[in-house]
């Protein structure tokens, strides 16, 4: 669905300012977005009710940008073992959150609390315009690990009450 | 039902999406990130985060782009009263008015190569040549004004009716003390841009 909608309005866009580079124009993306954008990383969707799974959902459709980023997290070494993301936005903006999900795998939680916009931005050579984009995905890692924690935190408590209930019995 | 919600916004993208007309983005599907959209916050009683509802508010769209950011430290700023799209407007476009004249006599007066100030559908560029770009504009849905720093990066600033001011709300910073303080530094020449 991602590559249908890509192909039409975005892909439009990108195939001219690549015609446009051919004419002698300045290259409007970076060749490492035109990467992400054609060999997308981890697009894709977990299952939000799984205990493991974090998911982080920022920006709003008015906007111009929504990223969907999910991680599973290794219960006993609180390892993020695996990331997906879905993204309505801009080329910039589906590269951002790409690279947010290649980055986030294979670290501790707390680790990728650190990844900074800047990082992502320079990684991806974002223009002044688009620096919001990775804004967003820094955003969205927060958000996921955030909503991990926030469940976690929701099973532990309420693991209390069955042990009551078999007292009883 | 948020991959459903996604979906939907997927199928919309082929149409191109308007950049700051008013009626037809309040119009169009908005997430809802927290079931109590007015409520004030600090880093104290932050909501926790919920599951994303169904709720078209445009007013919960502010919510949603600034719920990560409300926890990042106290929020000090009281933003019950939200503000309505035509008083947004009228304060934006003053605030970057004013920015784009000072921004020209401040171009006349320094002695940057590649200064370059330009304004164009509501966005306003400043070049300083290899000192860096930034771009300022209005992002109505969000009743924001968003910058881009080639000091600071992406910030978005909200109307605080408090302080009459723009506010950073992660930093706590002002729009106009923030560039005001970069471009001294920047060009090595103060400029007073209140």
């Amino acid at each position: 669905m991602l590559r249908h909608l890509a192909n039409t309005a975005v892909g439009r866009r990108l195939r001219s300012s690549a015609a446009a580079g051919g004419a002698g124009l300045r290259r409007m993306y970076h060749e490492r977005v035109v990467d992400h954008y054609n060999n997308p990383r981890n697009v894709g969707s977990f299952d939000k009710n799984d205990p493991s799974v974090g998911t982080g959902l920022v920006g709003a459709p008015a906007c111009g940008d929504v990223m969907k980023l999910q991680i599973k997290v290794d219960e006993e070494s609180g390892k993020i073992v695996d990331a997906c993301f879905k993204t309505f936005g801009c080329g910039s903006a589906i590269a951002s959150s790409s690279v947010a999900t290649e980055w986030v795998k294979g670290k501790q939680m707390e680790e990728v609390l650190s990844i900074k916009n800047t990082e992502i931005a320079k990684h991806l050579s974002l223009p002044p315009v688009k620096l919001h984009c990775s804004m967003l995905a820094e955003d969205a890692i927060k958000a996921a690990v955030k909503d991990y924690e926030a469940k976690r935190s929701k099973s532990n408590s309420s693991q209390e009450a069955p042990v009551e209930k078999a007292a009883d019995a | 039902m948020a991959a459903r919600l996604l979906r939907r916004g997927l199928l919309r993208a082929p149409r191109p999406l308007p950049s700051s007309s008013p009626v037809t983005s309040q119009s169009s599907l908005l997430f809802s990130l927290s079931d109590h959209s007015r409520e004030p916050s600090t880093s104290a009683n932050s909501p926790p985060f919920s599951r994303p509802n169904l709720s078209c508010n445009s007013i919960c769209c502010r919510r949603l782009s600034s719920l990560s950011e409300e926890s990042h430290g106290p929020a000090a700023i009281d933003y019950r009263s939200t503000l309505q799209e035509d008083e947004y407007h009228r304060l934006a476009n003053s605030t970057i008015h004013d920015l784009l004249e000072k921004l020209e006599e401040f171009g006349d007066s320094v002695e940057i190569d590649g200064f370059d100030v330009d304004y164009g559908n509501e966005v306003l560029t400043l070049k300083l040549g290899s000192l860096g770009t930034y771009v300022i504009n209005k992002q109505t849905p969000n009743r924001q004004i968003w910058m881009s720093s080639p000091v600071s990066g992406p910030s978005r600033f909200d109307w605080d009716q408090n302080a009459q001011a723009w506010i950073y709300r992660r930093t706590k910073a002002n729009l106009i003390q923030v560039l005001e303080t970069e471009l001294e530094k920047l060009c090595g020449q103060p400029i007073s841009l209140s």
